[in-house]
């Protein structure tokens, strides 16, 4: 047999002909602004394409191993009806439906949903003008921002007026389906208006699914001054479908954000959480926690700018990687010349299960100012034998005692969660998936 | 119960048990004492099961059955209970919880029905009040920020509630001052019957004035050099590891 390894094409082409192609479907359809800045964002992207391991934000994930010529823009999807996603509600919160990238009503549940609180289409809000500035946000824009940039057609906007205080959670449901490799580009912009509060839970999930996807999600986030967001996020896609989830937060005076990021499942996870602190005696909390088995690659890069004097932020991402699997840690914090007397914590542990796991953590202090307080440390290392042993003596058998090792290394991470219904959620499905 | 027929075991190639015979019997409490590095806590541990001690001769029978192939937990369903000399700090998980866990096993191993959740809470009760726990400490995860009395306290608590037929205690009274000896050997006393047995592990002859053997051993460069009754640990009190040390020219501890 002659077996000739065939190199799968990364172009640009294809996406920069997919661009024209969708012109009519665009955001920038519902807005010129937003036309400008989509072309200006395809030209951008097509000078700096897919990136690979040359890329230094990319150097341990490879996102052409996972994005290539062969996905297209539309697939091949089978109707679901809300039946076929109903198992994936969460209790009596509010449930917008993204599936495959687009906001799907009929799916959703929103009967429950406070009338002062907005939830619609990104395409709509465009159209009567609203929220174009955020979208031309990109500071920090890597190649996949640029494609969701040019590429996007739609998504979900999400307001929460002035002194409004939402109690409990709306739940934005992200499932991947279909029979074809798919490529998706969702954009949200989240804004939590002045003294306002929320909880936003994000699932990501796969039903019918049977060929690869590549969800490429940007949401931007506004954090007004003294307003409070609270972001929890499940990621449990099919271990065929991949994700690059790119959240841009930018938080106000006294304005406090609150992420737990957990990652249990799918092909390629790459999350960029980017965090703006734009306002003094403001307060950020960020928790992660990945379990990465064979074949699986999950990769946790934050950003926190400290563009101002007198905040406070503390990040503790925790990995548990098992033989086969790659996990990834990257955590950088900027502390401006002006941002005096900051408070910056950063802490990265990892568990590697066995002599097969590969763990790379690069943790990245730069502090322009003399008056701060920051920190950062990693370690990555087995599970304590003693500890281990020290169980068994008690009658846990072996898988047992890891398993309660390991909830309990788990559960630092999902106790910061506030919203109690959730938080058991998310214990019950970290309890599946250590094993 | 026990009986420790010619042990001989390794650590990294270096033999540290060598030879040892013991015969612990139900209703005796039997104290091994000796000189640091004569081989207490690898004894401690390979009874517990720890799989990095090589046993390269000898047999360990509990109850009539060859435990050497039996993995640690299947030692501590068959009745066998460790108290650590360093109690492990578990952050995360709370003793209530893992000692549901710890008795749902060990019941269900002796093909027993699981506990009934009120059954296990009167237990949980009964056992707190007998060896003088808070049940603050109890609620709190695994010996997370416990004083050294409050670790060893909770490990004579576990020992309460899982109920084993042999209480190894591995230098129990170490790191602790007389108040909480005390009520760590009280603990102990009150666990005592006719149906269990004790081995006391220690350097010590302080702790045997509360927890009074009916034997006394001396282990001494991997082997048991002197046997006798509690007599035998004052005398040691008295005239010190040297005494041994000078009888044995021939061993190097």
């Amino acid at each position: 047999m002659s077996a000739v390894a065939v190199k799968k094409e990364v172009s640009t082409a294809k996406w920069t002909t997919e661009f024209e192609a969708t012109a009519t479907n665009r955001l920038g359809a519902a807005n010129s602004s937003v036309k400008e800045i989509q072309e200006k964002a395809i030209q951008d992207f097509a000078t700096r394409g897919i990136p690979d391991k040359k890329v230094e934000d990319y150097k341990y994930t490879n996102i052409r191993l996972y994005l290539n010529d062969e996905y297209a823009l539309k697939g091949d999807v089978t109707k679901l009806k809300q039946s076929d996603v109903r198992h994936l509600f969460l209790g009596g919160h509010a449930t917008v439906v993204i599936l495959n990238g687009r906001f799907v009503k009929e799916l959703s549940s929103l009967k429950n949903l406070p009338q002062e609180v907005t939830v619609g289409n990104l395409f709509t809000a465009l159209k009567e003008n609203k929220f174009v500035n955020s979208i031309s946000s990109q500071g920090h824009s890597s190649q996949l921002t640029l494609l969701n940039t040019a590429l996007a057609q739609d998504g979900l906007f999400i307001n929460v007026p002035e002194r409004y205080n939402c109690v409990g959670p709306i739940h934005l449901l992200y499932i991947s389906s279909g029979r074809t490799k798919t490529l998706f580009n969702p954009r949200n912009i989240i804004k939590v208006g002045e003294g306002a509060s929320l909880t936003i839970i994000e699932s990501y999930h796969s039903v019918e699914l049977s060929e690869k996807t590549f969800t490429n999600a940007v949401t931007e986030m506004i954090v007004e001054n003294d307003a409070t967001l609270n972001n929890y996020i499940l990621q449990e896609e099919d271990k065929i479908a991949s994700q690059s989830n790119v959240h841009q937060v930018s938080v106000g005076i006294a304005g406090k954000f609150n992420s737990v990021v957990v990652s249990l499942d799918g092909a390629m996870v790459r999350n960029d959480l980017n965090v703006s602190i734009n306002g003094e005696n403001a307060e950020i909390h960020m928790h992660g926690l990945f379990v990465v088995k064979d074949g699986q690659h999950i990769d946790n890069h934050s950003l926190v700018e400290h563009n101002v004097p007198n905040c406070f932020s503390n990040e503790l991402y925790k990995g548990v990687i098992a033989d086969g699997g790659t996990g990834v840690f990257n955590g950088k914090i900027f502390v401006k010349q002006d941002a005096q007397k900051t408070n910056a914590y950063q802490s990265n542990k990892n568990i590697l299960l066995g002599d097969n796991a590969s763990m790379n953590t690069k943790p990245q202090l730069e502090i322009y100012a003399d008056d701060v307080k920051c920190s950062h440390g990693t370690t990555t290392g087995r599970l304590d034998e003693t500890a281990l042993f020290y169980l068994r003596t008690r009658g846990l058998n072996e898988t047992l005692a890891r398993k309660v090792l390991l909830g309990a290394f788990a559960k630092e991470v999902s106790d910061t969660v506030k919203d109690e219904a959730f938080r058991l959620h998310l214990e019950e499905r970290i309890h599946d998936h250590i094993a | 119960m026990l009986e420790i027929k010619n042990l001989k075991v390794s650590v990294e190639g270096k033999e540290i048990l060598k030879g040892l015979n013991l015969t612990v019997n139900k209703g005796e409490v039997h104290a091994i004492m000796g000189p640091n590095g004569a081989g207490k806590s690898t004894l401690a541990s390979v009874i517990a099961g720890k799989e990095e001690y090589e046993v390269t001769g000898g047999s360990i029978h509990f109850n009539g059955k060859d435990i050497s192939e039996l993995s640690p937990d299947e030692r501590a369903k068959e009745g066998m209970f460790l108290a650590f000399q360093y109690p492990i700090e578990i952050p995360g998980v709370t003793t209530i919880n893992f000692l549901k866990t710890a008795v749902s096993e060990i019941r269900a191993y002796r093909g027993l029905e699981p506990m009934e959740a009120k059954d296990f809470l009167a237990m949980l009760k009964e056992k707190q009040k007998l060896v003088q726990i808070d049940t603050n400490l109890t609620g709190r995860s695994v010996n997370e920020g416990f004083s050294g009395g409050e670790k060893k306290r909770n490990e004579i608590f576990q020992m309460a509630m899982l109920e084993p037929k042999l209480g190894v205690l591995d230098e129990t009274d170490s790191g602790l001052d007389i108040d909480a000896l005390r009520i760590v050997a009280d603990g102990v006393n009150k666990l005592r019957t006719k149906e269990n047995a004790f081995l006391v592990i220690t350097h010590y002859q302080r702790l045997l004035d509360h927890i009074v053997p009916d034997f006394v051993h001396v282990l001494y460069d991997g082997r048991i050099v002197k046997s006798g009754k509690k007599e035998l640990a004052l005398e040691l009190e008295e005239k010190g590891y040297d005494w041994i040390k000078k009888e044995f020219p021939e061993m190097i501890a």
